[in-house]
């Protein structure tokens, strides 16, 4: 069922509205896998970039919905296609959820990262529109996104905290993990602030669009695979 | 004259956006040093997240230089950051203020100040409190903690399914203030047990050589601080989400 999914995501490059039979299967799949398992499926690469992928399409569908065929479709598409493979080719985590991680604090953390992450990726497709279309109006759809997403990483980040506080004793640990997770705090809180800075509007801060998104790439799967860290599970 | 040119260049680097902008490239940069820099000294890293910082940096930072630069200097820059923050937002705060934009100028200064105090909640966590762990087989009692306590393992339990994975496991314990039984609970993972400001938690559990937890105690004065720090933060950034959608 789940390769179906790589012949449905390219019909949005027909007519974007097709994709959201795309995304109701890709749904069903989630939905499924959560029953099966008994819970949210939101550990290892399998799970999350799957996870990823959807949301991504959800944002896209969104900012997509009075567009045409362009190169945001092409570019979009491309992105989730990447990530839906990678998942496919990920192993699947088919036990039980390790106890640590049975609390609503680990499922809120990830869910909303995630969310977040793919505002990110699809912030980051702005802006290469900006920069190689010159399309003035994809950076404030930019903007907005990011702000979202800035948003909802920095509730993550306070639900990861309290979790961790119950778990560990500590809200914060010192681990490359965490350290990657703040250089993704701070490089949208300077997006954020840059923004408002005489000089850097426009096609700077359209690559800080798109360079944070290759930060949050290697936070998310360069550090788990690289470096050790809390959370690995 | 010299002194008011240097007043003025002071409160305008203090006052900058650019500042701003710098400071968090800079720091930026320096946590990039820093997640490389930890795994290749793990001996000087390692006992980061088991000491207060304070302790760590004493025993280890200040021993280590060369491999501990970039932590020092990211302490430099948060403190450049803070004053920074703090400058900026008062500078806000007594600047004019219309109805209009009542809380398009507020909803930034919540985020300050919930960040602020996530800041401070560190630095107090960094040096005060104390956090010990240790390895105790069931029925022991460990003495001398401190405030007068001791911790009594009363029990070890391990859940599995039917494959032999763990699912869930846990430690009754009783606790003790200058020798009077003040609290007891079952500790198990996301479940500690809290008692006046001090948690003590289940960090593991070892059957090898019979029922035995890996035990901690500990107390963090920030760790109420960080939590408002926290709401707050999220308070001024869903102000902030709200009207500037609206605005843009």
């Amino acid at each position: 069922m789940y390769y179906i999914l790589f012949i449905l995501y390219p019909l949005a490059l027909y007519r974007s509205r097709l994709i959201i039979a795309a995304l109701v299967l890709h749904a069903g799949l989630i939905i499924s896998s959560a029953i099966t398992y008994g819970r949210i499926p939101l550990i290892g690469l399998h799970d999350t970039l799957g996870f990823l992928t959807f949301f991504i399409c959800v944002i896209f569908l969104i900012t997509s919905w009075s567009r045409g065929r362009d190169l945001f479709s092409y570019l979009s598409l491309a992105l989730m296609l990447l990530l839906l493979a990678g998942s496919a080719a990920s192993p699947v985590m088919d036990g039980p959820l390790p106890p640590v991680l049975k609390t609503i604090w680990f499922e809120l953390h990830v869910i909303l990262s995630f969310i977040a992450y793919a505002l990110f990726a699809v912030a980051a497709v702005l802006g290469i529109l900006h920069l190689v279309q010159q399309e003035e109006a994809s950076e404030p759809i930019q903007y907005r996104l990011i702000l979202l997403g800035y948003v909802l990483f920095s509730v993550a980040i306070i639900f990861g905290g309290i979790w961790a506080h119950l778990a560990w004793g500590a809200y914060w640990l010192w681990t490359p993990k965490e350290l990657w997770t703040t250089i993704v705090w701070l490089w949208y809180s300077l997006y954020l602030h840059a923004r408002l800075v005489r000089g850097w509007t426009g096609k700077p801060v359209a690559w800080m669009g798109i360079i944070g998104f290759v930060i949050v790439l290697f936070t998310y799967v360069g550090v788990g695979l690289l470096m050790k860290s809390s959370h690995e599970f | 004259m010299l002194y008011a040119l240097c007043d003025n260049t002071m409160k305008n680097f203090f006052l900058s956006l650019k500042t701003t902008v710098w400071t968090l490239l800079a720091l930026i940069g320096f946590f990039f040093i820093g997640s490389y820099m930890m795994p290749v000294h793990r001996d000087v890293f390692g006992p980061m997240s088991d000491l207060l910082l304070f302790q760590w940096i004493e025993r280890f930072a200040a021993a280590n230089p060369w491999q501990a630069w970039w932590f020092f200097a990211s302490f430099a820059a948060l403190v450049l950051l803070t004053i920074n923050t703090i400058v900026c937002s008062i500078q806000a705060v007594i600047g004019r203020w219309t109805r209009r934009d009542f809380l398009l100028r507020i909803a930034p200064q919540v985020i300050h100040i919930g960040f602020l105090f996530i800041l401070l909640a560190h630095l107090l966590g960094a040096g005060w409190g104390y956090r010990l762990s240790g390895f105790m087989p069931q029925g022991t009692l460990a003495q001398g903690l401190p405030e007068g306590r001791a911790l009594h393992l009363v029990e070890v339990r391990i859940v599995t399914d039917e494959k032999g994975f763990p699912t869930d496991w846990s430690a009754s314990v009783v606790l003790y203030e200058n020798g009077v039984k003040v609290t007891s609970g079952v500790l198990g993972p996301n479940r500690p047990l809290f008692y006046n400001g001090m948690g003590v938690y289940l960090k593991n559990i070892d059957f090898s050589r019979g029922p035995a937890a890996i035990l901690m105690v500990n107390r963090d004065p920030g760790a109420i601080l960080a939590l408002v720090g926290g709401l707050l933060f999220m308070l001024g950034s869903a102000m902030l989400l709200v009207l500037k959608w609206k605005k843009t």
